[in-house]
């Protein structure tokens, strides 16, 4: 059985600051983190391989300039990694990055599973794992909890949410499966894995192989989004006082708290 | 806006719809939830009625489900033109595969302009794979909306980092453009009562849902988010006065209950649920104070929380200088009116 996990990395938001007056966003440190999806998926991948012995194969969510998530995944004990390298598209988007990842699985010969993280930390989109799975005509079950391949290794479980509560849901291998951010923690990775694919030395170095992306491809896909610039919110407004009686203050803050929660 | 501008519009729009061989417009595909519409299918309905009214285009809804039909006159009111209905007990519960079926056939046909779903598991679950299948562009949970009539493209501003700044994004060259919006984001439309329609029928074929539900996940409970990671938190002072008023707040937000010290010396949280530079430090979308004062230690803890809500009776509360939106009362009789009108749902 193989598991395919794939990994996207952003901009740590704590090494940002946004001045909305300036209307301008101030890198302090530009540091790159995998987002809190993503690792619940790694992790997610680890426990079926330490439950099944499956094969898990690291890929890249987007066309990253180098190969730092790959790496970690190594250390934490992904048994293989595909850098995809070449210079892509200005806008890559998440219809372009599907159809590469499809291209990369069939290249690797299909795969049983593919989990990714539910969504993105920087704009919470969800759409790269079903895009992925239209692509592959495989079942997605999306916002898992939990995962687990039965023994027949066959069909997938995953606690998912449903009606207020978590429900128990399963299809048929191959499917993919997005994890939700904070269902699971991730392991720390392995000393000795750590260092020696950092340093490049033994089997887990030689593990990171680098792919061109456009070899993967006959017909090469066209990104659909395109960026037409960036808003910044007018400055925070502080201390707004409610007036009036208990009733219509309770009010003004239920409506406030609507709105701001979306409910 | 003169009749010779409206009929210059509808004739774009008939020229679109040639093009591309079908009926074109702006398309709302509902959320039904518990038999009722979800607030985010009007939200989503007064936006298309905005954009549609720019395009020179119809809005159409889509409603699927089962004994749905009746909430079709719903859509007409908030301004869709034209409604579709798959009625079918097949649809009775959301399963990807046969709704995918019956909106994949539909948009093949039609070949929509612009189609707009709400950012629910839903929504966020068929409108990737219509997008991929139909070859659309796809602008996840937008929180505002404009066009580019020059192209008919809708821009869309997705919040980043939780809207701590908006990237505008487009797909000038796709279509349909498919949007998903977030929930309370958009105004609710102006209900026409007078507005009524005859929707028409969608045929319903038989597909077997890939994912099966085997019923509740017994024993299952998500992992608790540590305090540092909430989203959304209610938090006590020594002036709160009774306790389980807050902790009926928390549960009715589903928030979580942390405080500041004093609630810590009151015995009603424990030391990980403080809220102090010496303590744990938060970064939520909404923090409520409740009956805190707002020492130095405990203001420099909440200031990464995107909004804050504080209630104390003291006028002089260092806690107002940090918040949001500031409610000078005794939380004691505060939170019982405050509980009332979030249950109630009216503001």
């Amino acid at each position: 059985m193989r598991a395919i996990v794939v990994l996207g990395r952003v901009l740590d938001p704590a090494g940002i600051v946004v001045n909305r007056r300036a209307g301008r966003i101030f890198v302090n440190r530009e540091e790159y983190i995998l987002p809190p999806a993503d690792r619940c998926a790694l992790e997610a991948a680890m426990r079926i391989k330490d439950a099944t012995g499956c094969e898990v194969i690291a890929l890249p969510r987007a066309l990253f300039p180098d190969d730092d998530v790959l790496r970690q995944a190594l250390a934490i004990g992904a048994d293989r990694a595909i850098y995809l390298s070449g210079r892509g598209p200005d806008c890559a988007d998440d219809a372009f990055m599907a159809s590469v990842l499809a291209a990369a699985i069939r290249q690797l010969g299909g795969a049983d599973l593919v989990l990714t993280g539910a969504t993105t930390l920087d704009t919470g989109w969800t759409q790269l794992g079903p895009r992925l799975a239209e692509i592959l005509d495989w079942p997605q079950i999306l916002d898992a909890w939990q995962v687990e391949v039965q023994d027949s290794m066959t069909v997938v479980q995953a606690v998912v949410p449903a009606d207020g509560g978590y429900a128990l849901a399963e299809a048929d291998l191959p499917a993919l499966v997005t994890i939700a951010a904070g269902a699971l923690k991730l392991r720390y990775p392995n000393g000795v894995r750590l260092i020696n694919v950092y340093r490049g030395i033994g089997a887990v170095a030689e593990a990171l192989e680098r792919w061109e992306w456009q070899t993967l491809l006959e017909e090469r896909p066209t990104p659909v989004l395109e960026r037409r610039g960036q808003e910044f919110p007018p400055e925070r407004e502080r201390g707004v006082r409610v007036s009036g009686s208990a009733a219509e203050m309770a009010r003004a803050v239920a409506g406030a708290l609507r709105q701001r929660l979306g409910r | 806006m003169d009749i010779s501008y409206l009929d210059l519009l509808m004739a774009q729009q008939e020229e679109f719809a040639a093009e591309v061989g079908g009926g074109g417009g702006v398309w709302v595909v509902a959320d039904v939830v518990d038999g009722a519409l979800a607030p985010v299918t009007l939200e989503a309905l007064g936006l298309a009625r905005t954009l549609a009214d720019s395009l020179g285009a119809y809005v159409y809804g889509v409603l699927l489900g089962e004994g749905i039909t009746a909430l079709a006159q719903t859509l007409y009111q908030a301004g869709a033109d034209g409604v579709r209905v798959a009625d079918d007990p097949l649809l009775g519960r959301f399963a990807l595969e046969p709704y995918l079926k019956v909106l994949s056939d539909l948009f093949e046909q039609e070949r929509p302009e612009v189609v707009i779903f709400g950012a629910t598991p839903q929504g966020s679950a068929l409108a990737p794979r219509l997008a991929q299948r139909t070859g659309g562009g796809l602008i996840e949970r937008i929180t505002r909306a404009s066009l580019d009539e020059a192209t008919r493209t809708v821009v869309g501003a997705v919040p980043i980092y939780g809207g701590e700044y908006f990237e505008l994004l487009a797909c000038p060259a796709a279509r349909p453009q498919f949007l998903t919006i977030t929930p309370g984001a958009f105004p609710a439309p102006f209900m026409d009562t007078r507005r009524r329609g005859e929707p028409s029928s969608l045929p319903v074929e038989p597909v077997t849902p890939r994912v099966r539900l085997l019923g509740v996940a017994e024993g299952f409970a998500p992992p608790p988010l540590p305090l540092k990671r909430a989203p959304l938190i209610v938090a006590a002072g020594r002036q709160a006065g009774d306790f389980e008023s807050v902790r009926a707040l928390a549960s009715v937000l589903g928030a979580q209950v942390a405080g500041d010290r004093g609630a810590y010396d009151a015995g009603w949280i424990g030391r990980e649920q403080v809220v102090d530079v010496r303590g744990t430090t938060v970064a939520p979308q909404v923090y409520i104070a409740v009956g805190i004062q707002g020492d130095t230690f405990h203001n420099a803890a909440i200031e990464e929380a995107r909004y804050i809500v504080a209630i104390h009776p003291d006028p002089e509360a260092p806690i107002f200088e940090v918040a949001d939106l500031c409610v000078e009362a005794q939380p004691a009789q505060f939170l019982p009116e405050l509980l009332e009108a979030l249950k109630s749902g009216k503001t």
